[in-house]
């Protein structure tokens, strides 16, 4: 499938243009014809089997995505959403079950060979970057994702002139702090680096772990407007959890209820279009009111 | 006063000498315990092996420049083994040094064959160079000078590749290191055996300055080295990996004279314990005291499990 790509830069500059909306990924999507990027199937996992605390996380999950798909995790707590983005990632290794992405079986690989087809966004803007390290390394490291580092020399004029202008985009002023120690940067500052190094080499698979949640309102907003349109001007296959039922109603073509560590329910397409707060509470056992709050 | 200031300028040549020789095991503690966030004691064990390991070689008529680089493959292998313990069986990277130590002891015992094995016919890599009579020392610090150099500047070259940043973002965020595609477990393999790499070669020169080896002879070292890196630190800083590379070497010469110092005065040698514990804690307590909030992250590292 040939599709044009928009060039990294336009795209980041267009994230915190503030007379562009965001983006409605649902109205381009699905594509029928998009290959898939991720198939999990009958996925299992549980914790501390045998003894009196036993958990089944993931029991027997099955999901596939499209090229492109940008797909909104809800669920409760204690669901299987942290487990199976950690699945996904390789953080966690699963019991039984396959996963595939861009097909090529990543089961049983390790996280850092994972890592040439995964980028994801943590909760904790900590986790994401390495906080003693500079923005200029940082970078280094996140372009390195896909590739393997050699005995080159690391931050050369070119990348760092290539950073420096990905991040002036940004307009948070990163490009100019290029040589400051992460740890110096406030959460949203973080959390904006740690979306830009996420993407810099398109991902097969972005995952979002909840990451505007640790953010005040102000800044949450603008990470997740910027995540949404890098998101769909990139067409990257996306798995975003989530605990606001609002953003799962606006964002994303398809959402994907867990509980019990199975997928409960799957709406995509027209089908979304018509969904709202109120249908998806229906359809939680316990109503949260947290969620209802989009807390 | 005079004798004093007389005794340390006496002392001085052989005092640069013998910190030079030291500066690696600094740097051996250094590299792990800073750039991989992995704090380990393998040194006290590898230093002595890379001492044993040269002595025996040179006695059995192995020159002295195949000898050295004989102690640091050893002393690799001994930092391999202690991060093999620390990943394979989830042991703390500490009691790991310690165990890797502790057995090192036997082994020197076993390859030495005696507690202590002169080295006086076999020619040492200092007698390669020679100024003539009296220049023992300052033949040492040239040679010793010039290795020091090259170590240096290859470090900050690697820390300067790729490669080398990638391991430092193992040290810094493991899991942030290994989500980019770094495979940590090598990373601290190569580190944690690079330093024991340097803890012996820090032996074998040793063994070749002082003329003979003695098993007991790493005992007590990692409290000097680690002071020697705290003063580094202190007087350099560590914000920058330069900085960060270059406080071991400066901070062994100026601990070492400072140590020399306190022996001119009249101290005695085993008095010398509770002054080096004195300097640590006045270089890791003195920012704290004085308020300073940002240097007090010197005495409360993140230790990794």
């Amino acid at each position: 499938m040939l599709r044009s790509r928009p060039a990294l830069l336009d795209v980041i500059a267009s994230w915190t243009d503030p007379f562009l909306s965001a983006p409605r990924v649902a109205d381009s999507f699905p594509n029928k014809w998009a290959p898939e990027m991720l198939n999990i199937t009958n996925l299992r996992r549980t914790f501390f089997a045998g003894t009196a605390d036993e958990k089944v996380a993931l029991d027997g999950l099955s999901l596939s995505l499209g090229k492109g798909e940008f797909g909104v995790i809800i669920g409760s707590n204690g669901a299987g959403k942290s487990t199976l983005l950690n699945a996904i990632s390789g953080a966690l290794q699963v019991d039984e079950g396959t996963i595939t992405i861009a097909d090529d079986d990543v089961t049983r690989m390790p996280v850092h060979d994972r890592a040439r087809h995964v980028a994801r966004v943590f909760q904790d803007p900590m986790k994401g970057t390495a906080s003693g390290m500079t923005i200029a390394e940082n970078m280094l490291l996140a372009e390195l994702r896909t590739s393997k580092a050699r005995l080159k020399p690391g931050l050369t004029r070119k990348r760092l002139d290539n950073y420096r202008e990905q991040l002036s985009y940004l307009k948070l002023g990163l490009e100019d702090r290029m040589d400051t120690q992460v740890s110096l940067l406030s959460g949203g500052q973080r959390q904006s680096l740690s979306l830009v190094m996420a993407v810099i080499k398109e991902p097969d698979i972005l995952l979002l772990d909840e990451h505007t949640a640790a953010l005040d309102p102000r800044t949450a907003n603008l990470v997740l407007n910027a995540t949404l349109r890098a998101v769909s001007a990139l067409k990257l296959t996306t798995l975003m959890v989530s605990h606001n039922m609002q953003h799962a109603v606006d964002y994303g073509n398809r959402i994907l209820m867990l509980e019990a560590g199975k997928v409960k329910l799957d709406i995509s397409g027209a089908e979304k279009e018509g969904v709202s707060v109120q249908s998806l509470t229906n359809h939680f056992a316990i109503k949260s009111d947290r969620m209802l709050l989009g807390a | 006063m005079n004798e004093v200031i007389s005794t340390f300028i006496a002392l001085i040549p052989v005092t640069l000498a013998q910190s030079l020789i030291l500066s690696f095991v600094v740097l051996a503690i250094m590299i792990p315990f800073r750039i991989l966030s992995f704090p380990d004691l393998t040194s006290e064990g590898a230093y002595p092996l890379g001492g044993a390991v040269c002595a025996i070689a040179m006695v059995s008529g192995v020159p002295a420049y195949l000898a050295i680089p004989l102690a640091v493959a050893a002393g690799f292998v001994a930092g391999c083994a202690t991060a093999l313990i620390h990943l394979r069986f989830k042991i703390h990277t500490l009691l790991a040094g310690i165990l890797v130590t502790t057995m090192l002891y036997s082994v020197n015992l076993r390859i030495l064959g005696k507690p202590n094995v002169p080295l006086f016919k076999e020619t040492k890599l200092f007698d390669y160079l020679d100024l003539g009579k009296g220049m023992n020392n300052l033949e040492k610090i040239l040679i010793v000078g010039l290795l020091m150099g090259v170590v240096g500047f290859g470090l900050r070259l690697w820390f300067m590749t790729e490669r080398g940043i990638a391991m430092r973002a193992v040290g810094d965020n493991p899991d942030m290191a290994e989500a980019q595609g770094n495979n940590v477990d090598r990373a601290i393999f190569l580190g944690v055996g690079a330093a024991g790499g340097c803890a012996a070669l820090s032996g074998s020169l040793m063994v070749q300055s002082q003329a003979f080896v003695d098993v007991n002879m790493g005992i007590g070292l990692l409290i000097n080295a680690l002071a020697a890196l705290m003063i580094g630190e202190t007087i350099l800083g560590r914000r920058k990996i330069s900085q960060q590379l270059l406080a071991p070497f400066v901070g062994s010469l100026i601990y070492y004279q400072l140590i020399s110092f306190c022996l001119a005065a009249g101290l005695a040698p085993s008095d010398l314990k509770i002054a080096t514990g004195i300097f640590v804690l006045v270089m890791l307590g003195a920012p704290i005291l004085k308020g300073k909030r940002n240097t007090t992250r010197l005495a409360k590292e993140s230790i990794r499990e």
